[in-house]
């Protein structure tokens, strides 16, 4: 990334503190990863993908939901058409992020973009968005800072990769890592970033609509599914809400 | 250790379908002119997801599991983050030594 040039480019030094702050902003995401990845590479070495398809796995495709969902579903060989359907299901909310993102990456040439896009999962585009929209409010002139987003990118997606790898070699050794209460690290880190994005309690409402779906959807129906359910709910409650 | 090529073409089509979304939204929506509504849902939509990905945690039928996540729930509105994960995990822990399924 070193190589990297832009019209308004920052200088280096600053750059790398950017980079460096969006990686210290990364770490407690990053402990809330490893649980999670750590399972996910023990379920995957349960249906018998290899220690070196697993990071492949999450090293490719780099997004948690859709790696559940397609583990939890797959067979020797695996069937193309559902594990497909299934990664675009529990991924399309990607659109929307992508959209929300496009304000703040103006500025930036699509050559930057679109590999930067690549590491663009819940939390780095949460914790990207957050950092844009306290800038704006600081009055920076560049409220996105690309050299920051990569800092958490970098952070979330080593931890994700090692540590999948690491659980599928580990896999049948681990056990349940739930009886230590680690799981509870990923919901905690959910509602703090939640709270980071509260307005109001109106704002707030198409929230409690998605939280109901997904509940419901989670506890009726297998797989992942309740992950595209839930927020597809509560966008439409967003936008039947919406004042015109 | 040679990875075995269906599971190659499984996982390159991920890496496909989720990277085409990850682009998607930037390339296709993101030059619109945004209406107040489409703005509305854009404001929502983030929490949404969120909301959504850890509603698993909300429907534990484990009542230590529920009590942990109140805990959590309480530490995250007025605790910085890191904080709020050690509450979250330690009393998990406890709760579940406490309260056996």
């Amino acid at each position: 990334m070193t190589g990297m040039t832009q019209g308004r480019s920052m200088p280096v030094p600053e750059r790398r503190a950017e980079l460096a702050r969006g990686l210290r902003a990364s770490l407690p995401v990053m402990i809330g990863f490893i649980p999670f990845a750590l399972v996910l590479g023990a379920q995957a070495s349960a249906k018998g993908l290899g220690a070196l398809e697993v990071p492949i796995l999450t090293g490719l495709n780099f997004g948690g939901g859709s790696e559940f969902a397609a583990i939890g579903l797959w067979t020797s060989p695996p069937h193309l058409l559902l594990i497909g359907g299934v990664t675009m299901l529990v991924n399309c909310r990607h659109l929307l992020m992508g959209a929300a993102f496009a304000p703040y990456l103006r500025h930036l040439p699509r050559r930057q973009v679109l590999p930067a896009l690549f590491f663009m999962c819940d939390e780095s585009w949460a914790m990207g968005l957050a950092d844009a929209r306290l800038g704006a409010r600081a009055g920076r002139s560049q409220p996105f800072s690309l050299a920051y987003y990569l800092g958490v990118s970098i952070g979330l997606y080593a931890t994700w990769v090692v540590f999948t790898a690491l659980g599928a070699l580990l896999g049948p050794v681990l056990g349940d890592i739930t009886r230590y209460g680690f799981d509870m690290a990923f919901p905690a880190v959910f509602l703090v970033l939640l709270r980071g994005m509260w307005k109001s309690v109106r704002a707030a409402m198409p929230w409690a609509v998605s939280l109901a779906v997904a509940i419901a959807v989670y506890l009726l129906v297998p797989g992942a599914w309740y992950v595209p359910a839930g927020a597809v709910a509560g966008v439409l409650a967003a936008c039947a809400w919406a004042r015109p | 250790m040679m990875p075995d090529p269906a599971t190659l073409g499984a996982i390159l089509l991920m890496a496909i379908v989720t990277y085409a979304t990850r682009i998607g939204g930037y390339l296709l929506l993101g030059d619109r002119i945004l209406s107040p509504r489409m703005t509305a849902v854009m404001d929502a939509a983030p929490g949404c997801v969120l909301v959504s990905v850890i509603a698993p945690a909300f429907a534990a039928g484990r009542s230590a599991d529920l009590i942990a996540l109140v805990a959590t729930l309480f530490a995250a509105t007025r605790l910085p983050l890191l904080p709020t994960v050690l509450i979250g995990v330690a009393s998990a822990a406890m709760l579940r030594f406490m309260l056996p399924a």
